[in-house]
């Protein structure tokens, strides 16, 4: 199949020209839609708006047309190219070498960008309803981010660069990435990231046009949630491929790569409890406009992190020349930001209503968005410590420990919010809201009971447990109660029950990483054929090992009698990767726990050298990362705002 | 009280609390992470994380769980000794990062051990 372009000639000048080209017009219709759109937005010219909206389409179509060119490169193999030299070679499978596309520094950019033009034109396309000076002004800062992408694209770092003599074969892709879930992770992760400067682009607009309602709220509420939604995905991706690829037994290890991605995650939930409190009561203006730049700025300074290398991290993109470049967007971003609330923020005046009292809903709502601004804050100290700490002397690290003590009773604080939040109403909780909460305290003090007859004497699991019981009850408290009362408004409030299906899904996922972090238990066995371990009272029997030959690696199988499973932990050498080793894990799952065990190495005589984790609860995590995931889907699907299904309704109606 | 203490008064405790468990738990649990040439200048107590390339002697024994190497920097070098599974990508030449302490016999006992990718994704570039 990958043979029908293989002329070099012709290559090059179809494929890295073309796409070269198509970045170039990008970049320029993108400049120019900025300009004309902040042009617009300051003489309020509709003319120029519309102008101003469909360069920015321009714009996208090109960065599409780039796209298409890179991703025909990789599945062509035209080595001409240093990308696709660089990250496939021949003998990689089809789907990964389309994947390609977004496993380097260059590619994964025109991906980022991609999507950016994407979700902004989508975003653009009914943005007139907002009013013209706040279109013109989001399709300015939209294209404006945009503009800044494809430079680096275009100038610094062009996924089209050509190498003066093609080589017959591409490096390849390292083999710990040969992996479905690198498919769907990375693309994942990196559309949530794009996708959050939409709600950036119009909270910054509306700013600037001095409007101080929530229109922009409504209007980018779906683009918010998207951008959540792909995050989490992306979050228990990562989670899951590290778990069941690496082979350290864990699936987290606060590394700054993966630091970075969650503190966006996290301000992004912020946002979205929080900007209720603006949709509904008309409060929390400035703080809300605050929340949304601190997740774009998360963003931006993730990006930065990762693609630099000024922290150390085990995994760093090749070192490139596009760290500065970022850090300067990233200033820049600072800057308007800051200048933006500093000078707009004050606008309006607060509602004339009583402020609400501080046990309520609002209330429930501003703690859990400090607290979550608590673990943003914890997170972003220790990936910056050994920035700071290499200033003014000796380089100094965290690790999990520091995370552990310090953002652990801040999540506990979170999880038992999630259980007692929902149930207390606006304004100001009375006795009524009070008398709700008894499932939830007795389906945690039952579970504390459970536990302790159980054995569990761990202090921390002993109040994460429970508290995750009592977050679930509290979600089936409210659909019971919606079920008695009518069935068919669980789906008419369907963006409401969608966001408690979430919540049941997290309080699953808390309860997979309270057990699994605290309970895991590890043991290094040395064991020749037929001898047997014993590792927190489950047995394995080593049977014996043998080589296989697949292609492209060889592969040393270990096989281990686990119950009536056969268990086969192996080590996979790539010949053509340097000797590159592989480990494979074998996974199996109990009722309670997974079995995970890792093949170390091996004797002349056969002896085997294994490292066995057992890992409690870890499929809660994925099992609660599905259910979280189908809440979003299922809380969006079909749901309109009831202004924009009036639209609808009057745009199909018959002139 | 007014609407502002009661509102005031517990967002001042939670960000006061946040500042504490910052403050105590980076106290309590920060690393040195230093070249091996730092880690002969300024002998910190303590667990420290030293990076460094691994040198060609290296010797695996016990099937392999057990490993000892030569970490070296541009200008000093340092014995390791390390029990458990070792990184799919480890073998002389690569940079890792060694996570424990130096013992009174001169050998760094690591209790955790890194490899470094030189990249994430890249395998190496190629120069044009």
């Amino acid at each position: 199949m990958p043979v029908a372009l293989r002329d070099p000639a012709l290559h090059l000048l179809i494929l890295g020209y073309l796409g070269a080209g198509a970045l170039l017009a990008a970049l320029v219709l993108a400049g120019f839609s900025a300009l004309l759109s902040f042009w617009a937005g300051w003489r309020e010219s509709d003319l120029f708006v519309q102008v101003g909206r469909r360069a920015f389409y321009a714009a996208t179509a090109m960065t599409v047309l780039a796209a298409i060119a890179l991703e025909t490169a990789l599945l062509t193999h035209d080595f001409s190219l240093a990308y696709v030299a660089e990250h496939t070679d021949i003998s990689t499978p089809v789907a990964l070498v389309a994947a390609g596309f977004y496993s380097g520094q260059e590619g994964s950019l025109l991906y980022w960008t991609l999507i950016l033009g994407l979700l902004g034109s989508a975003s653009l396309v009914a943005s007139g309803a907002l009013g013209g000076r706040v279109a013109a002004y989001a399709a300015g800062i939209l294209a404006a981010i945009i503009t800044f992408f494809l430079f680096v694209l275009a100038v610094v770092a062009s996924p089209f660069e050509l190498l003066s003599v093609t080589p017959p074969d591409g490096l390849g892709l390292n083999p710990v990435l040969r992996d479905g879930g690198m498919l769907i992770h990375p693309p994942v992760v990196l559309a949530g990231f794009a996708a959050f400067a939409v709600p950036f682009a119009f909270a910054s607009a509306a700013l600037l046009a001095g409007r101080s309602d929530a229109a922009w709220i409504r209007h980018t509420r779906r683009f918010a949630l998207v951008a959540w939604g792909l995050q989490s995905a992306g979050l228990l991706l990562g989670m899951w491929w590290a778990y069941h690829v690496l082979g350290w037994g864990g699936y987290w290890g606060w590394d700054p790569v993966e630091n970075v991605a969650l503190m966006p995650w996290l301000a992004t939930t912020a946002y979205l409890h929080s900007s209720q409190v603006q949709e509904r009561r008309g409060r929390l203006r400035g703080w809300n406009l605050g929340l949304v730049m601190l997740a774009f700025l998360l963003v931006v300074f993730g990006t930065f992190i990762v693609r630099s290398g000024v922290v150390p991290s085990v995994h760093t993109f090749a070192i490139s020349a596009i760290g500065p470049w970022f850090l300067g967007f990233l200033g820049a971003c600072i800057a308007f930001s800051a200048v933006l609330l500093a000078t707009r923020a004050a606008l309006g005046s607060a509602p004339a209503t009583r402020p609400a009292e501080p046990v309520s809903r609002e209330g429930a709502f501003v703690l859990q968005n400090m607290l979550l601004i608590g673990v943003i804050a914890v997170v972003f100290w220790g990936t910056l410590l050994p920035l700071v700490s290499g200033m003014f002397g000796l380089e100094r690290v965290v690790g999990a420990p520091y995370y552990e003590r310090a953002a652990g009773p801040l999540l506990a604080a979170l999880l038992a919010l999630l259980a007692v939040g929902p149930l207390l109403p606006w304004r100001q909780a009375g006795r009524p809201s009070l008398r709700a909460l008894r499932w939830p305290a007795l389906t945690a003090i039952a579970v504390l009971l459970a536990l302790a007859v159980a054995g569990v004497r761990s202090a921390p699991l002993l109040l994460a447990l429970p508290l995750a019981a009592a977050a679930a009850a509290t979600v089936f408290t409210e659909y019971g109660r919606a079920l008695r009362r009518s069935p068919a408004s669980v789906i008419a409030r369907r963006r409401r029950f969608g966001a408690y299906m979430a919540h049941l899904g997290l309080a699953v996922v808390a309860a997979g990483i309270a057990a699994s972090q605290l309970g895991q238990q590890e043991r290094d066995v040395a064991l020749a054929p037929g001898e047997q371990a014993m590792v927190a009272g489950y047995t394995l029997i080593y049977t014996g090992s043998e080589q296989r030959d697949a292609g492209d690696h060889t592969e040393l199988v270990a096989s281990i009698r686990f119950g009536d499973q056969t268990l086969e932990p192996s080590r996979a050498v790539y010949a053509g990767l340097g000797g590159q080793a592989l480990t494979h894990v074998a996974i199996t799952t109990t009722p309670v726990a997974d079995v995970y065990v890792v093949l170390a190495g091996m004797d002349e005589d056969g002896r085997a050298a294994f490292r066995v984790f057992v890992n409690p609860l870890v499929t809660w995590i994925w099992a609660g990362g599905a259910v979280l995931i189908l809440g979003v889907l299922l809380g969006n699907v079909g749901a309109m705002d009831a202004e924009l299904a009036r639209r609808r309704a009057a745009a199909t109606l018959p002139a | 009280m007014s609407v502002a203490l009661r509102w005031g008064a517990p967002v001042a405790v939670v960000v006061a609390c946040v500042a504490y468990l910052i403050y105590t738990a980076s106290g309590g649990s920060a690393e040195y992470y230093l070249t091996v040439s730092e880690l002969h200048a300024h002998q910190p107590g303590g667990d420290v994380r030293v990076a460094g390339v691994v040198q060609d002697d290296v010797v695996r024994t016990d099937g392999g769980l057990h490993v000892m190497f030569t970490e070296k920097d541009g200008t000093a070098a340092m014995p390791v000794e390390y029990t458990g599974t070792l990184p799919d990508i480890f073998r002389p030449g690569i940079t890792v990062v060694a996570e424990g302490r130096m013992g009174a016999d001169g050998v760094f006992h690591a209790r955790t051990l890194l490899a470094k990718c030189p990249s994430r994704f890249a395998t190496q570039p190629y120069t044009s």
